[in-house]
């Protein structure tokens, strides 16, 4: 990657002072799983959650760093005085897709839809609003009560703009199937994303065609974005979707095997790219006095739980699993790269002898039995087990495995029948509340299915929830995180970047650290 | 009896094992930990929220019920909405046939082209080291994983030496050829093995025949015995072993659909049992399981082609 680098910064010098920018072409893209429905509120998986940002615009955007929100569709923003309601001014002259004029009764129709309960999975996340109106080019949205993340939130895919005309003129008795109506349909005019959806073939493969609308600008001066389009190929198989690019039938595959990444860093026709992320891998733990089967627990002790952790040598998990692609995580709640995250690195460094004492201390006995539930057919579980069995086998653990699927482990986790199992987490929004409220919050999901009931940390949640004040926010997680990594619910195990292989002929793409698909800017000269 | 009551009696038979296979994928599909509103819903959602989905998607009515809604509706040809791809299951269905059946008639026919002259050069040189080199590697061909073959097809045949390509699956019936054809070799190595050993020892046997010797005695040229006699004879076993390996080849589209990224039946069976997609995995059990005993028909019917001593009965 440095090499890369360093070449175009060599060639941007040589052709100085203008050069002309690349345009125009289709950029072939190997997708790990296809998208079903792509439509803000019933984006519900990441396939179509990630791809959400290319066909629709939201009212303001993250910024780089994601600690801040810039202009949108709104090109400024108001909140008031008693936090309990915002205006945002519109920018002028949007247009969909379809040439159609974006208005305030467009906005209003897209956060009503965005925030009923009974159309998106997503509208808790909207709670705090009241109602949304709209004068002219002026929108109010009046809250029940001041929403810290309401801002991020209007960042954030689920409220993006659709088109209401398009949704009127779609046929269907329900909002549903109106959506997938217009989905199926293939129609430009629903949203005012830099790409439209032109092409769609259930499992197989989707187009996006430029929005000749699109109102951001490129570097020169004419609009967004530089490509014709982007030509999406499902291939799930990480092997087949590497060597598809290997031979040239694609210019980017995601998803690329830990395992892969050094031998594609030396391939001369391959740009290998880690986009930092806010994905952690960390394994949920059993903290309930008694399994599910009625036994003791072992795991409901917290010095227990300590024990493991400092048992668990993270930077050899991370040199197995993700051949080096990796960092412990600093933050017991969330990644590095998410807003508040305390930097508390190193979290539980690697120590026998305090593991040691603390499982003497807790009188565990040696050759105590311990399952650990993976993922079937996933070589990374199959490693993280192989490693923490013999990790864990000096302090008298006996780890054995339980391999399931999906569906299986979400149904364990659900019932807390398990007593450690995998799993994985990326932020969908740019705010520490989410994977908060997930990882530690009790009435959401029983702190991530453990069972692990903290008042203290659950009353600081929910004040965190309604705090204005950036800096007292900041201070409740903050405390937040210090409670959780001494209780330690968790394994603790790492953060990894999203790793995607591009040709040479490829610029300008990204991958957000949310994980979004970024297609805006990108480039590919053939 | 005349084929066609023949064919009348079979497909009446077929009645009560459909009931039987509708029985046991209805109960299989829900002795699986998870169900569909766990998946669909994703881990996050709330217990509510979950109970839900159950109601909307009719989960929670009495197993009975649920039972006779699906027997009913598949009986009147509705086999439901599928859950994961939010439309019909007959419609994802019908999209999704025709690229497997493709994929499995060309493994056929790849397969019966690759052991027929292979198991004939077998027999006529028996012992000697023809005969020994193609059962050694078809041996080899038998002991490896078949997505192992199909990424070692990909990675020298289309990524290096770029005579295939390693993607997509073509728009006309030429281009379906050389687009399926990897996927349908990964296939067909392994069932052209089986078919190349049953086939190697049937004409052994018939060739030892006293038929075959007396032909021979008659001074009948070598080309029409093989053909006429040998051939026929040895056909009638193998015929028996390519149908029964029917199955095989299907459950071998779940893999090689995968690896090779190809959008048929196969792949979309992972993801249906993935996301416990109850009614699409059912209507595709129900897909299956009339192909193949479509299948098992035409073999009966043109096993009694091959063989006038068998009746049709």
């Amino acid at each position: 990657m440095l090499k890369t680098v360093l070449g175009m910064t060599i060639a941007a010098t040589l052709s100085m002072p203008a050069m002309a920018q690349e345009r125009g072409g289709t950029l072939n893209f190997a997708r790990y799983d296809g998208s079903r429905l792509i439509d803000p509120i019933y984006a519900d998986r990441n396939p179509d959650i990630w791809m959400v940002g290319s066909l629709f615009d939201t009212l303001l955007r993250g910024s780089a760093d994601g600690n801040s929100v810039e202009p949108g569709l709104a090109e400024s923003h108001a909140v008031s005085e008693d936090g309990k309601s915002v205006t945002l001014t519109l920018r002028e002259g949007v247009l969909f897709a379809d040439g159609s004029p974006m208005s305030g009764a467009d906005v209003v129709f897209s956060l009503d839809r965005a925030r009923n309960p009974d159309l998106s999975p997503w509208a808790g996340l909207l709670g705090s609003i009241d109602s949304v109106s709209a004068d002219g080019n002026s929108v109010t949205i009046a809250l029940s009560a001041p929403d810290p993340t309401l801002l991020s939130m209007l960042a954030t895919f689920n409220t993006a703009i659709v088109s209401k005309a398009a949704f009127d003129a779609a046929a269907g008795a329900t909002d549903q199937d109106k959506s997938a109506g217009i989905f199926a349909a293939k129609s430009a005019g629903v949203g005012s994303g830099p790409f439209y959806l032109c092409g769609f073939e259930q499992g197989a493969s989707m187009d996006f065609c430029a929005n000749e609308n699109y109102w951001r600008m490129g570097a020169d001066g004419k609009a967004l974005p530089y490509l014709d389009g982007v030509h999406f190929e499902i291939v799930p198989d990480d092997a087949t979707r590497i060597l598809r690019l290997q031979a040239g039938e694609v210019d980017a595959a995601e998803f690329i095997p830990f395992s892969r990444v050094a031998e594609l860093e030396a391939d001369p026709n391959i740009k290998m790219q880690l986009y930092p992320s806010t994905r952690i891998i960390y394994s949920p733990i059993n903290t309930r006095e008694a399994r599910a089967d009625g036994s003791p627990n072992p795991l409901a002790d917290a010095r227990v739980r300590q024990a493991l952790n400092y048992g668990t040598n993270k930077d050899a998990l991370i040199g197995v699993v993700l051949h080096g692609a990796g960092q412990p995580m600093s933050s017991p709640l969330m990644a590095k790269a998410t807003q508040y995250a305390a930097d508390m690195d190193p979290l539980y460094a690697y120590d026998m002898d305090k593991a040691k004492a603390l499982m003497s201390e807790a009188g565990v006995q040696p050759g105590t039995e311990v399952t650990l539930t993976t993922l079937a057919g996933s070589a990374d579980d199959a490693t993280i087990f192989a490693a923490l069995q013999q990790m864990w086998a000096p302090l008298g653990i006996n780890l054995v495995v339980e391999q399931v699927d999906g569906a299986t482990r979400g149904a364990k986790n659900r019932s807390g029948e398990f007593d450690i199992h995998t799993y994985g987490w990326v932020n969908d929004v740019n705010d520490p509340s989410q994977v908060v409220g997930w990882l530690g919050y009790t009435p959401t999901a029983k702190a991530v299915g453990t069972g692990w009931e903290n008042p203290e940390f659950n009353s600081l949640f929910e004040e965190a929830a309604k705090e204005m004040d950036p800096e007292a926010r900041k201070a409740k997680f903050a405390r937040m995180q210090e409670v959780y990594a001494e209780a330690a619910p968790l394994l603790f195990m790492y953060e990894t970047p999203f790793a995607v292989a591009v040709g040479n002929a490829v610029d300008g793409y990204v991958q957000t650290p949310l994980g979004n698909n970024i297609f805006d800017e990108a480039t590919v000269s053939r | 009896m005349s084929s066609l009551t023949y064919i009348f009696k079979r497909l009446f038979l077929m009645i009560p094992t459909f009931f039987l296979v509708m029985v046991i994928i209805f109960l299989l599909v829900r002795m699986l930990p998870g169900d569909p509103a766990i998946a669909m819903a994703g881990d996050r959602a709330s217990d509510a929220d979950i109970q839900a989905i159950r109601e909307r998607l009719g989960l929670t009515q009495p197993m009975v019920v649920q039972f006779w809604l699906f027997l009913s509706n598949t009986v009147q040809g509705d086999l439901g909405r599928s859950i994961l791809m939010r439309s019909d299951v007959t419609t994802v269905i019908v999209d999704r046939l025709p690229i497997t059946v493709f994929l499995t008639v060309y493994s056929v026919v790849l397969s019966l082209l690759i052991a027929g002259p292979l198991a004939f050069v077998a027999a006529l040189n028996r012992g000697r080291w023809p005969d020994a080199v193609i059962r050694t590697v078809f041996q080899v061909g038998l002991s490896m994983p078949v997505f192992y073959i199909g990424l070692v097809l990909l990675t020298f045949l289309a990524a290096q030496l770029r005579l295939f390509p390693v993607g997509g699956y073509g728009d006309t019936f030429g281009e379906r050829l050389y687009h399926l054809f990897l996927p349908s070799v990964t296939v067909a190595l392994y069932t052209s093995a089986i078919i190349m050993r049953n086939l190697r020892s049937a004409i052994i046997e018939v060739l030892d025949a006293e038929y075959v010797q007396f032909a021979r005695a008659k001074g009948l040229p070598a080309r029409l015995i093989l053909g006429r006699h040998v051939l026929r004879n040895a056909l009638i076993s193998t015929v028996t072993l390519l149908g029964l390996s029917i199955g095989n080849l299907m459950s071998g589209t779940l893999v090689t659909e995968t690896v090779f990224a190809v959008p048929g039946m196969g792949r979309l069976m992972l993801e249906a049992i993935f996301a416990r997609d109850y009614p699409l995995i059912q209507g595709l059990t129900l897909t299956f399981a009339l192909l193949v005993s479509l299948v098992f028909l035409m073999t009966d019917l043109f096993q009694s082609r091959l063989d006038p001593r068998m009746r049709l009965q």
